[in-house]
């Protein structure tokens, strides 16, 4: 993701860049640019705005119903009894579990590691070698998860390199159904995310430490600062605003996993631990048309993610001074 | 003016080290645990390579992990020959092409007229566009209105719900405001319209943000296989990422029928099929692949200029 800017677009208001002179408001370009912004505004309208007013469904008595208009319109208003019954339900502690726990260690060990990586990267006096790592680590980054996935699942099969190594070097005895046990789902997912997104993550840090000014580096190595003291008190400080953002945009995301990657790793087996919200959400209401039960579902996690996303702003506004939004 | 520069020093390669410097123990490790790093990102490729070209009744017996052991193309063959396979590969090249033009130019017009100082209500607007990107309605709304406005099991629900987006919007802002103001002027003296403004001077200025989006839309498209499951039931319509789900994860052997030789099929596994498809999938992301990172690397340049 790249860095949100638009908090600066927002300062520019009408008239602020037609010169100081006072001009008429309704002139032909304005009907002009009127007539190019609306497809916008109706896009947003139906895409984003229609949906919302969906969520009424999540107040609604609508599960079983045919279809979804159905389900939103003759049905009975029933309060809070959706949230109720998803507290209540058997699964929401697991699927609880599940959507913290891989997300806290997404936060503990995904989140760091491309800080980690660009610093590295940066610290590298050969330039070729540089580049040619970056060109091979951005590169999965681009595959889709399913393709990601198949991979990763022939490499971890009974018969795949990661079984044939462990068991030449006598780890195991037998191979090990990676694919198919519950308490293998998070290392995976853990280990494919980096694997994946690690390179291709690093390049938002690795675009921050290139705008740093060089002289300050310079400066310190004049002062006879060492490469500990220059990444600690002049790289690390100087990339901290990103590093801020991205940690609130991470755990505003907390109740997020990303579905693809969840899902093609899911099968009957592993359920116990690769059941996470999204999937619950898809599981319960396209599958199994729980429509209102579903959208109350959803509507907890938007709640849930811009109360965090709120609070981390400002957190964010009171140490830094800036908040992103 | 600071876009150029930027381009021209490609700062992203440039570290922190200065030119002629001794090399100290910890330059030999990091180089050794990047590179290292480096082999493992690109490893599993290798190895999906050599299985697929591998006889699929011997892979099973394991040890296929830098070159086949009995070389075959018979994998691909099966793929091939699968119908499903280039069906599902011209939706996705269909919807990739026409999704990535139309997402482009949509959501360039509205930026262009969000960039301009005398757009009325511009303000109401921000706030308008910035709301959906931190809220929205979730998974079973959105699919009523897919279903509503007719959608659903047509070849647009790819198209249309992809026109558009609010941050991609932004980096266009962003860049727009970078075009010299004079330009805008003399075209207005000019008497030209603002669509005339936009397509023959804003779109030819702007190649470089234009690629780096147009290829990230490109590749979202490619990879997409999440709205074939959810909003099409016809399949018709299956995108390649789907069709590849069905042969991963049911592990499906094509349904090779008539057209391959009963002798040809006793050697054939799913397994290797799987991995044959997984290569086809991924050769047009291979060709594209030194665009893709040239651009998106000085892309996300222009995505962290400040204002």
């Amino acid at each position: 993701m790249w860095k949100l800017k638009y908090d600066k677009l927002i300062d520019t208001d009408i008239g602020t860049r037609v010169g100081g002179t006072k001009k008429k408001i309704w002139n032909k370009t304005a009907v002009q640019l009127l007539l190019m912004v609306i497809p916008g505004i109706i896009f947003v309208a139906i895409f984003c705005y229609l949906p919302m007013f969906g969520i009424i469904l999540a107040f609604k008595d609508g599960d079983g119903q045919l279809n979804v208009l159905e389900a939103m319109m003759n049905t009975e208003w029933v309060g809070f009894d959706n949230f109720i019954a998803f507290f209540n339900d058997p699964d929401f502690g697991n699927v609880m579990i599940n959507t913290l726990g891989l997300n806290s260690l997404m936060l503990l060990i995904n989140f760091p590691a491309p800080i980690i990586f660009a610093i590295l990267l940066s610290e590298l006096p050969f330039k070729r070698i540089r580049k040619a790592i970056q060109t091979v680590t951005y590169f999965p980054y681009f595959l889709s998860w399913i393709t990601y996935g198949g991979i990763v699942l022939a490499l971890i099969n009974s018969d795949g390199i990661i079984n044939s190594i462990l068991m030449s070097c006598n780890i195991i005895q037998s191979p090990l159904d990676i694919a198919g046990s519950p308490e293998w789902f998070w290392p995976l997912i853990i280990i494919t995310s980096l694997l994946k997104g690690l390179g291709w993550g690093s390049i938002i840090y690795i675009a921050a430490i290139a705008g740093i000014d060089p002289q300050l580096y310079e400066a310190a190595r004049m002062d006879g600062a060492n490469r500990w003291y220059r990444i600690t008190k002049i790289t690390i400080p100087m990339i901290s605003p990103t590093i801020v953002l991205f940690l609130i945009l991470s755990i505003s995301g907390i109740l997020n996993n990303g579905f693809d990657q969840i899902w093609v790793f899911r099968n009957l087996t592993n359920l116990a631990r690769s059941e996470v919200l999204d999937t619950f959400i898809y599981q319960y209401g396209v599958v199994l048309q729980n429509y209102s039960f579903t959208t109350a579902v959803g509507l907890f996690k938007s709640v849930i993610s811009i109360t965090l996303l709120t609070i981390g702003n400002l957190i964010a506004k009171r140490i830094t001074g800036k908040g992103i939004i | 003016m600071v876009l150029k520069r930027v381009y021209k020093k490609n700062q992203l390669l440039v570290g922190t080290t200065g030119k002629k410097q001794k090399k100290t123990v910890f330059d030999w490790i990091n180089v050794v645990v990047l590179v290292a790093f480096a082999i493992i990102c690109a490893y599993p490729l290798v190895y999906v390579l050599a299985g697929s070209f591998n006889q699929g009744k011997d892979y099973i017996n394991g040890g296929i992990f830098l070159w086949p052991r009995v070389f075959s193309t018979e994998n691909y063959w099966v793929v091939i020959n699968d119908v499903r396979l280039w069906k599902s590969y011209g939706i996705t090249i269909a919807r990739t092409i026409v999704g990535t033009l139309t997402g482009v130019l949509f959501t360039a017009m509205i930026a262009y007229a969000m960039s301009r100082p005398n757009l009325i209500g511009k303000k109401i607007y921000y706030y308008v566009f910035i709301i959906t990107m931190f809220f929205s309605g979730g998974l079973i709304p959105f699919f009523w209105v897919i279903l509503e406005i007719g959608l659903f099991d047509t070849f647009w629900v790819y198209i249309i719900p992809a026109l558009f987006s609010v941050y991609n919007m932004l980096v266009f802002v962003n860049f727009f405001k970078t075009i010299p103001e004079e330009i805008h002027e003399s075209a207005i003296m000019d008497g030209a319209s603002e669509f005339k403004i936009f397509f023959r001077i804003i779109l030819p200025l702007s190649t470089p943000v234009i690629a780096t989006i147009g290829l990230w839309i490109a590749v979202g498209h490619w990879n997409s296989f999440f709205d074939t499951m959810i909003y099409t039931s016809n399949n018709n319509l299956w995108t390649l990422q789907y069709y590849l789900m069905k042969v991963i994860k049911e592990s499906s052997l094509p349904p090779t029928g008539s057209s391959l030789p009963a002798d040809f099929l006793e050697n054939i596994a799913p397994e290797t099929v799987s991995l044959a498809a997984i290569i086809v999938s991924v050769v047009p992301i291979f060709a594209f692949y030194p665009l893709i990172f040239k651009s998106l690397t000085s892309g996300v340049i222009i995505g962290s200029l400040k204002g």
